[in-house]
């Protein structure tokens, strides 16, 4: 396992996007973009990240619909995904219950919490508990 | 003649032969010569028996004069003339004055029913006019109402219950309600309600939502219950051995539809557009926030970055101030109450400065900006700003639907002829649905399927079609292709010596 966490950021706003990609990779992680829910989808499949922070309304596909997919999929199952919202309203638990959101923050957002948030869903020791096959 | 003159002749004969026999008779048994012959004791005795028969011929010719006389008179009270007493012998005149009586009172009777008659006649008159104007009224209620009776028959309808249940409105009346109303949850409301009344409810109303399919589409009613009694007060009749009620025949219920399916669709839009809103304005705040701190943490590692944040910063307060803008220049423009500072202006830099700012916003998303300017210098009486937001909003529809490498053209032409500016904003974007289009300027409305594209509050072509064509008197037009693209096209009067 590589010991610095890969970390996947899908956001359709491009300033947001950049935002949080820096703000993580100035704290020594390793960043992937995506700017819509398919994008997303194709990339944690690729790159099996450690964790994914999505945006809920997306072109094409919302963060919810991309979290669902990505814990029906084999190689991404297990990944825990932070939700990022900017609509009013909190979101169903059934809804989330099919996917391993474990967070949802709502915009406007501070970048140094999703720094802790990342920090803390990236420990080595929730990490165990975590299915092999992670980059 | 009369019987009784035919009569007094019968027996003036009779008694001249019954007299003439008796006088022979007796003369002839006796024996004893008389002086005289018998011819002249048959005349004699024939006169004698004439005599009776005489008399009574007169007595009956003035009988009959005296009756001729009460008949004429009777009929001169019956032609309301004036009454002609005279002295009877034969009591005629009682029985005269005795008609004359009747003969009044009959007529001041008839006097009563006439005058009576004639009120009512007014009565009904006004009656029937009172009916007309209900009638009138009633129809004119663009909510559909029903009356239905103690045995659950409709006994009145307006023009708009007869349209939406589809029933012809004179035949319709005293029908069973299950013969008029289709939906069968409607049906049962109504005779629920009905038997309700026995249970005390009577006089109360009721508000029930019912959805109901209507040529081919749900509607959405708000459904109106009112039990009425036939008896002012209310109250329940009971049956004075305390069986149970009476049926009160006059009772029935009010059953009044209001379509509230629009009502139901704003409250919706509204909802959906605070939401939107809410997403519209977080999401540049987010931004603003972010790099704020990212520059107060130090994140920024050279002046460069700080300079882009900063720049971020700066394009997403715009971004922020537009949309305020668009909302509260949609309520003043519906409120009536902008200032518009209409002046002589050149479109083509206007066009040029909507490309400008919208360019990285493009850039961002991989989109071609291009504008193509007509070659003569069109000019318009318009406010500008407001011309601005009109592009800036077309434009930033059409990157918010194009997807990545696509190409949006900005065209503007002049047409000579109709003296009209044309701007078209041309884009290579996912189009719209040919159903959606005859809505897309309303005020709220959003393709549903474009929802899951890009957020959206549902303003903006609104406030496009409010500015370019209540405000300066222009047109708005949109055609669309699926997958190949949409062009807006607004058009605008030119200025007199543009």
């Amino acid at each position: 396992m590589n010991e610095t966490p890969l970390i996947l950021v899908v956001d359709d706003e491009a300033h947001i996007l950049h935002v949080v990609s820096l703000k993580l990779q100035n704290a020594g992680y390793r960043v992937v973009t995506a700017s819509d829910g398919e994008d997303g989808l194709a990339k944690a499949v690729e790159h099996q990240p450690d964790l994914v922070i999505t945006d809920y309304q997306m072109p094409f596909m919302t963060g919810l619909e991309l979290c669902t997919k990505l814990k029906e999929h084999e190689q991404t199952r297990t990944v825990p995904a932070v939700m990022l919202t900017a609509r009013g309203f909190s979101l169903a638990s059934e809804s989330l219950d099919r996917t391993n959101i474990t967070t949802v923050l709502s915009k406007p957002f501070s970048p140094r919490e999703i720094l802790a948030r990342v920090q803390e869903l990236t420990d080595p020791h929730r990490q165990e508990t975590r299915a092999k096959g992670t980059v | 003649m009369s019987v009784l003159k035919w009569l007094s002749v019968v027996i003036a004969l009779l008694s001249a032969v019954v007299v003439t026999g008796l006088l022979l008779l007796t003369t002839g048994r006796a024996g004893t010569p008389i002086a005289v012959g018998y011819p002249t004791i048959a005349l004699i005795a024939a006169g004698l028996g004439l005599l009776p028969g005489i008399v009574l011929w007169l007595v009956a010719a003035s009988y009959e004069a005296e009756l001729r006389r009460t008949i004429t008179c009777t009929e001169a009270l019956e032609e309301d003339g004036p009454p002609q007493l005279f002295r009877s012998c034969f009591g005629f005149g009682p029985l005269l004055e005795a008609h004359q009586r009747t003969v009044e009172t009959l007529g001041s009777r008839l006097k009563r029913m006439a005058d009576q008659r004639l009120d009512l006649e007014v009565e009904l008159r006004v009656a029937e006019g009172r009916r007309q104007h209900l009638e009138a009224i009633l129809n004119s209620i663009s909510d559909a109402v029903i009356v239905t009776d103690a045995f659950n028959e409709a006994v009145l309808a307006n023009e708009a219950a007869a349209h939406l249940l589809q029933f012809d409105l004179d035949p319709a009346l005293r029908q069973p309600i299950e013969h008029i109303v289709a939906d069968p949850t409607l049906v049962k409301l109504i005779k629920d309600t009905r038997e309700s009344s026995y249970a005390g409810s009577r006089g109360r109303r009721r508000h029930i939502e019912h959805r109901m399919g209507c040529n081919g589409r749900v509607t959405v009613y708000d459904v109106t219950l009112t039990c009425v009694a036939s008896s002012p007060t209310g109250a329940n009749t009971n049956r004075a051995d305390g069986s149970g009620p009476f049926l009160d025949v006059g009772a029935g219920v009010i059953t009044i539809l209001r379509d509230i399916t629009r009502e139901k669709e704003i409250a919706e839009m509204k909802s959906e557009f605070v939401s939107s809103v809410s997403h519209e304005l977080r999401t540049p705040l987010a931004s603003i926030k972010a790099y704020m701190e990212m520059l107060i943490d130090g994140e920024a590692a050279d002046e460069q970055t700080q300079a882009e944040f900063y720049h971020i910063i700066q394009a997403e307060t715009t971004r922020l101030s537009r949309l305020i803008d668009n909302i509260l220049n949609l309520s003043r423009i519906e409120s009536g109450v902008v200032r518009v500072q209409r002046k002589q202006i050149a479109l083509a830099p206007v066009v040029k400065e909507a490309v400008d700012i919208m360019q990285p916003q493009g850039r961002a998303k991989q989109i071609t900006l291009e504008e193509r300017p007509c070659l003569a210098a069109v000019q318009v009486l318009a406010d500008r700003d407001m011309i601005l937001q009109v592009l800036l909003n077309l434009m930033g529809n059409a990157v918010k639907y194009t997807r990545a490498g696509g190409h949006i053209t900005v065209v503007l032409s002049a047409d000579e002829n109709e003296r009209l500016a044309r701007i078209a904003v041309i884009d290579t974007g996912v189009g719209v649905p040919q159903p959606d289009l005859p809505h897309l300027f309303e005020k709220f409305y959003r393709v549903v399927s474009h929802r899951k594209l890009a957020e959206g509050t549902g303003l903006g072509l609104n406030l496009v079609k409010h500015v370019v064509e209540s405000v300066h008197g222009g047109s708005v037009s949109v055609t669309s292709e699926i997958g190949k693209g949409s062009a807006f096209t607004f058009a605008l009067p030119m200025a007199e010596n543009g």
